[in-house]
């Protein structure tokens, strides 16, 4: 019998499409991710009034708004697929790797798509002035990469479980604490209108690669065993 | 323990034909084979070009007509056949997706979203993915259930065609019909 191997490139770009098609005609993910940020940033306003806010309270709000966003909606690329059973129709016909990086790319482009409607709204809403957009730009890219690549590889662990919810958010916050608190650091100097240090820059790109490099060599086992 | 003393080499171009009472274990089977389900002792080889395959290069060689596969179901039925192709690695286009939609009876049902699907429909799809995806070894669990009486003649021409291209076909069934097309018989007890 002749053999062949999957092809990682057309089978990521494939998953990439297929979920991007199903959430555009769904849009389960994405009207919990808008609703989340929209509900979120008009609370904070309601509450703070006029009142201007100091760097680092600004910055960990905007973290936690993001992080949370991504908690009530980054969860499905699994979930979803092991709640309607096609996970199977997945694990028959296309490889783990192909999977978790269309998966990957699918939520980091939702993340990016969220974070691109946040950012006005809470210069708006909080009375910020950002003053050094591209290393603004740079650590938003960075973070939400982070982000993004934890959640994924957390949806994957507790797609199985019970509590997927609750499990999820438990399992993703340590393991993106380190990059959490380097995002905040940054933003809370570049807020105060001052270069965040090219330490924490680094170390922010360098724990993405060591999280996704992480997450393909884990996904494997979660996925064939 | 599920099997016992299951000791058996399946060819190209030939059918085994899995039987028995409910619960006894040929989905279970076939899902080990395709490498859904670990047995805990034993193993089994999937060989190709004279070697044991890899969990991709057995994967890649692999189709699944099962109740266990579920198609998405916010997606049309052309596009959860092009989608599975594509993350295969295969190239198909339109017009032979439709063909391969004409041959299983969706042609008219074909543009619309899977939801909308009998189940006697979603199981004339996984043919048509099997005929997309020409895999090496199928894996046809009660291949015929929820079928009409066309679709089990279509499920007939499907086996007999699988097997005159060499295919390799392993059927869990309790239907006497799809047994008579089977080289080896298993009934598990």
């Amino acid at each position: 019998m002749p053999t062949t191997r999957l092809n990682l490139l057309n089978g990521l770009w494939a998953v990439l499409v297929k979920d991007s098609l199903c959430e555009f005609r769904t849009c389960y993910a994405l009207s919990a991710l808008f609703m989340f940020a929209l509900i979120s940033l008009t609370s904070i306003s309601m509450s703070i009034g006029v009142v201007s806010l100091p760097a680092q309270l600004t910055a960990a709000l905007l973290w936690i708004i993001l992080f949370f966003c991504a908690m009530s909606g980054l969860s499905r690329v699994f979930v979803q697929e092991q709640e309607s059973g096609s996970i199977v129709v997945l694990r028959i016909y296309a490889s783990g790797q192909a999977v978790i990086f269309g998966k990957l790319l699918f939520n980091v482009i939702m993340l990016f798509g969220l974070t691109f409607f946040v950012i006005p709204l809470f210069t708006m809403f909080l009375n910020v002035d950002i003053y050094r957009w591209p290393m603004f730009i740079m650590i938003l890219f960075l973070g939400d990469i982070g982000i993004a690549a934890t959640a994924t590889i957390t949806a994957a662990l507790v797609a199985k479980t019970q509590g997927k919810s609750a499990l999820f958010t438990v399992l993703t916050f340590p393991i993106l604490l380190p990059q959490f608190l380097s995002s905040i650091g940054a933003t809370t100097k570049i807020l105060a209108d001052s270069q965040p240090d090219m330490s924490e820059i680094m170390f922010m790109a360098a724990y993405n690669v060591a999280i996704i490099i992480a997450s393909s060599i884990l996904f494997d086992y979660i996925w064939y065993d | 323990m599920l099997f016992e003393r299951l000791n058996l080499l399946v060819n190209s171009g030939q059918c085994l034909a899995v039987t028995g009472a409910n619960g006894s274990g040929k989905s279970t089977l076939l899902k080990m084979i395709a490498g859904l389900v670990h047995p805990t002792t034993g193993t089994i080889h999937v060989l190709g070009d004279g070697r044991q395959l890899d969990i991709e290069e057995r994967i890649a060689c692999i189709g699944l007509v099962s109740p266990e596969i579920v198609f998405y179901a916010d997606m049309t039925g052309v596009e959860n056949i092009l989608f599975l192709t594509r993350v295969r690695g295969l190239t198909c286009s339109l017009e032979q997706v439709e063909e391969f939609c004409q041959i299983v009876g969706l042609v008219v049902y074909k543009d619309n979203l899977v939801h909308t699907y009998s189940t006697g429909m979603r199981q004339r799809l996984k043919f048509a993915v099997m005929l997309a995806l020409q895999p090496l070894l199928w894996l046809l669990d009660e291949p015929s259930s929820n079928l009409d009486a066309d679709g089990k003649i279509l499920v007939a021409k499907m086996i007999d065609n699988a097997l005159t291209e060499r295919k390799t076909v392993i059927i869990a069934t309790n239907e006497p019909w799809e047994v008579e097309y089977a080289d080896y018989k298993i009934e598990l007890a």
